[in-house]
């Protein structure tokens, strides 16, 4: 008796500590949405950027810098869904369009701000960190170009930093290149 | 008109203060006797049907009356085998109409109770531990083609000369379009973007 008793407990417990494990017999319809579909949130985030850049050509056109800069910015503040690489992407060439329009304004300092916030926060190489590494290029030109009548060393460092940011500009370039090759 | 004089059922009825003739006198001990017989256990084996009737009201009358009783021998052995059964002696072989239970006959309900409880606990558990009707779709982000997914756009637009760095914006109604295709196939296939 005391035997079948201890039986009916084995088969209880064995029965509970399989039902405490997650996902084991569950009875929960899973269905699963694709978490990296193109979604509405990701094309409402695309549009708003285009409109903004749509804006900044129109200023730009007009002679309004400012009011283009200040459209630009408007793209970096914008929400992209969660880890969508399409709002990386954005982000970073609005900041290289951004860094180019605050170099034509003489905020040489300002626009290396711009970029380098864009490859700090950069989580993977991508033609458009390589496009950030071509503007601070052109930066330390323009930084070169303002030192050279009263500090030419100055500008001597500013032309080997540029040409270092081009070869990094390329180096990226390159690898993405024969990863695209790879995959065709 | 009786047809049969000999038998008293189906002959003339007499008068209830009538004197009983020699015939009935003769019958009516014939009967008693085979009443006592059948009291002492010894039913005669043949007997026409009119006694055989009247035998067996006889027989229900009596019992209905509560005077059946044992034979004082046959009364006294099975109240002995009794005693001897409740204070754990041998019974005699001779006493067979008390069988007695032995100690493995007396758990055997208690087992098949016991047994047939543990069978029920275990398909209950059994039952509760199956998995119920489940649908567990594989994630649709891993069946999906690419163009229906949020990725990088390098592919898309390429290396970017620096005579058009700063084309973003021609470059993002690049991928807007292509992103757009994708959202739009994925809408009409169903999918739930």
């Amino acid at each position: 008796m005391k035997w079948i008793i201890a039986l009916v407990l084995v088969l209880a417990s064995c029965s509970c500590t399989e039902k405490s494990q997650p996902g084991n017999g569950s009875s929960v319809t899973q269905v699963t949405e694709p978490s990296d579909a193109i979604d509405q949130k990701l094309m409402i985030a695309l549009s708003q950027a285009k409109n903004f850049h749509h804006k900044a050509k129109v200023y730009i056109s007009d002679g309004d810098t400012a009011a283009a800069i200040a459209s630009v910015r408007e793209i970096l503040s914008l929400q992209f869904p969660s880890g969508a690489p399409e709002g990386e992407d954005v982000r970073n060439d609005a900041r290289a369009l951004l860094a180019r329009l605050l170099v034509g304004q003489h905020q040489l300092d300002e626009a290396m701000n711009v970029v380098k916030e864009g490859l700090g926060s950069a989580t993977r190489e991508s033609f458009f960190t390589a496009n950030l590494y071509t503007v601070k290029g052109e930066i330390h030109e323009a930084y070169a170009q303002a030192a050279e009548a009263t500090d030419p060393a100055k500008a001597k460092t500013e032309r080997h930093a540029a040409i270092e940011s081009f070869e990094a500009s390329n180096k990226i370039d390159k690898k993405l290149q024969d990863q695209l090759m790879e995959h065709r | 008109m009786p047809t049969n004089p000999d038998d008293m059922l189906d002959g003339r009825v007499p008068p209830p203060d009538e004197e009983a003739t020699p015939a009935e006198r003769a019958h009516a001990k014939t009967f008693a006797d085979l009443v006592d017989k059948t009291l002492a256990g010894r039913t005669p084996a043949a007997m026409s049907a009119d006694d055989r009737a009247l035998l067996e009201v006889a027989t229900v009358i009596r019992a209905a009356a509560g005077n059946a009783e044992l034979a004082t021998a046959k009364r006294t052995s099975i109240v002995e085998a009794a005693l001897r059964q409740g204070v754990g002696a041998k019974v005699p072989a001779t006493s067979s109409n008390v069988v007695p239970i032995s100690r493995a006959r007396a758990k055997a309900p208690w087992i098949i109770a016991a047994s047939s409880m543990a069978v029920a606990a275990a398909a209950l558990i059994l039952w509760l531990r199956a998995p119920h009707t489940a649908i567990l779709q594989q994630p649709a982000a891993a069946a999906l083609p690419d163009n229906y997914k949020s990725r990088p756009a390098d592919p898309l637009i390429g290396p970017i000369g620096r005579d058009h760095a700063g084309d973003a914006s021609a470059r993002l109604d690049t991928i807007f379009a292509d992103r757009l295709d994708g959202y739009r196939e994925l809408r009409m296939r169903g999918g739930k973007p």
